[in-house]
């Protein structure tokens, strides 16, 4: 991770190769680049090929198998597994991890989603659960929108209410973060402006310029 | 409501059994040994809280940051594995210290000398006492997160769990064998043993030998210094802040 110039970016480099021990996706080396900016892009594959060990690689969590790549930005990786203590209620959690000028926006956005902050972590359903580290990663960004936010499978559990309040959010707000998703859309229709995909252990760059495809396009292309 | 509050119980061992224990022994024959025995009591109720429920924490918190998720969260915000380690650790500070004062307090007020010569002398042997205690099991509180986070909290808390044991009364039943028969392996294991038991200052306080010398003391701080870095090193050289793949 590098720190950030003026605006957070992701470039993955021709020749990166991921997995554990063994190359589970990568970029050909006589493929393109790929460079992601501010904005949200969607990280699509099927189960097992990859969309954990690249978020994780990206984070610096885990090694490249080779190649290269650069992380610009203050990045935060969020696991789908992520907890908190059991003990502690999200109002507390918000209270340690979040600047105090941060913790009122994050309290009233959980109170539009239907978070009960007076609850204790390990009594929320799993979908509250996931609300909790959403907000966490949503509320830490810095105001410069210097950051990248790494998010996996952050929907998993979350209603179709709280799911589309966090995507109108990241579309409204123009503050620059950049957000890589991994996610499995339930819906054909969901727009899709930027995608990166894994399939065939490839890893390809859809969109980005401005057009606009439906994940029942995508999904098509997923091996 | 003190469900999952382990740290009533802790509280109370450090601070009610003291006053406690030494009402039940004999000491009507001799009054004037409770106060020495409630001194024992408070040191003692202290090493077991400490090896057996905060060694445990500390193996808790390792685990359970690697386990949750959090530990490669913050090192992806940019907070590294040591930095990580040495907050676990500072937070498991916090229940200890509290203790420690608890149990100062109680030879403090409840087992001072009314003799001001003695008093000052308790003091000083108390205050020697604490500063070794905290020497000795600080560092093994290190161990146990690193371990925990890296192995899980059972093998994080037995590590720390068996040094203790074998630095305060193993080491003893080898200085017996090293004397009783002539063995370079037994010899040098007795070296290389972490003596531990020099930190316990309980027989100055039971029998009133007075505080240990200056130069006494000192030594005994190096000494345990040196085992503190030693096991700092080998404790940031085994902290993962990641579950394992």
């Amino acid at each position: 991770m590098n720190l950030p110039s003026t605006k957070p970016r992701i470039h993955l480099a021709r020749g990166l190769s991921i997995g554990y021990g063994e190359s589970l996706a990568g970029i050909e080396s006589d493929g393109g680049d790929i460079v992601l900016e501010g904005g949200t892009h969607y990280l699509l594959a099927r189960n097992g090929r990859g969309k954990t060990t690249l978020l994780k690689t990206l984070a610096g969590v885990l090694k490249p198998l080779g190649g290269g790549y650069e992380c610009e930005g203050r990045c935060q990786y969020l696991s789908e597994d992520l907890t908190f203590d059991r003990e502690l209620p999200a109002k507390a959690i918000f209270k340690a991890l979040l600047k105090k000028s941060r913790y009122a926006d994050a309290i009233k956005l959980a109170n539009t989603i239907e978070l009960d902050v007076e609850k204790p972590y390990a009594k929320l359903s799993t979908g509250n659960k996931r609300k909790v580290a959403l907000l966490v990663a949503e509320f830490s960004v810095c105001d410069q929108g210097l950051d990248v936010l790494l998010l996996d499978e952050p929907f998993t559990g979350l209603d179709a209410f709280a799911r589309e309040a966090f995507q109108e959010r990241w579309n409204q707000r123009q503050d620059g973060v950049l957000r890589l998703v991994s996610c499995h859309p339930d819906l054909d229709s969901m727009e899709v402006n930027s995608s990166v995909l894994i399939s065939d252990g490839k890893i390809t760059h859809v969109a980005g310029d401005g057009s606009t495809q439906c994940w029942g396009e995508l999904k098509t292309q997923l091996n | 409501m003190i469900q999952r509050k382990v740290w009533i119980i802790a509280l109370f061992c450090a601070l009610v059994l003291p006053i406690v224990l030494p009402y039940l022994t004999p000491y009507e024959s001799n009054p004037s040994l409770i106060e020495p025995a409630r001194a024992q009591a408070a040191w003692g109720c202290l090493w077991v809280v400490t090896i057996a429920w905060l060694f445990f924490q500390a193996a808790r918190f390792g685990d359970d940051t690697a386990r949750s998720g959090l530990g490669a969260y913050f090192l992806s915000s940019g907070v590294s594995g040591l930095s990580q380690m040495m907050q676990i650790w500072l937070a498991c500070l916090s229940f200890l210290l509290p203790l420690v004062l608890v149990a100062l307090a109680v030879c403090f007020i409840g087992a001072m000398p009314s003799d001001s010569a003695q008093a000052q002398m308790w003091v000083a042997t108390n205050l020697q006492y604490a500063a070794l205690f905290l020497l000795v099991v600080t560092p093994l509180m290190m161990v146990a997160v690193s371990v925990g986070s890296r192995f899980g909290s059972t093998v994080g808390y037995l590590i720390p769990l068996c040094m203790s044991i074998y630095g305060m009364y193993g080491v003893g039943y080898l200085a017996m064998m090293t004397d009783a028969q002539s063995n370079l392996l037994l010899d040098w294991l007795y070296v290389v043993s972490p003596h531990y038991h020099l930190a316990d200052l309980t027989p100055r306080l039971v029998f009133k030998h007075g505080s240990m010398l200056g130069s006494e003391f000192l030594q005994l701080v190096i000494y345990f210094a040196g085992i503190k870095i030693v096991l700092a090193m080998l404790s940031t050289l085994t902290f993962q802040p990641k579950a394992a793949t």
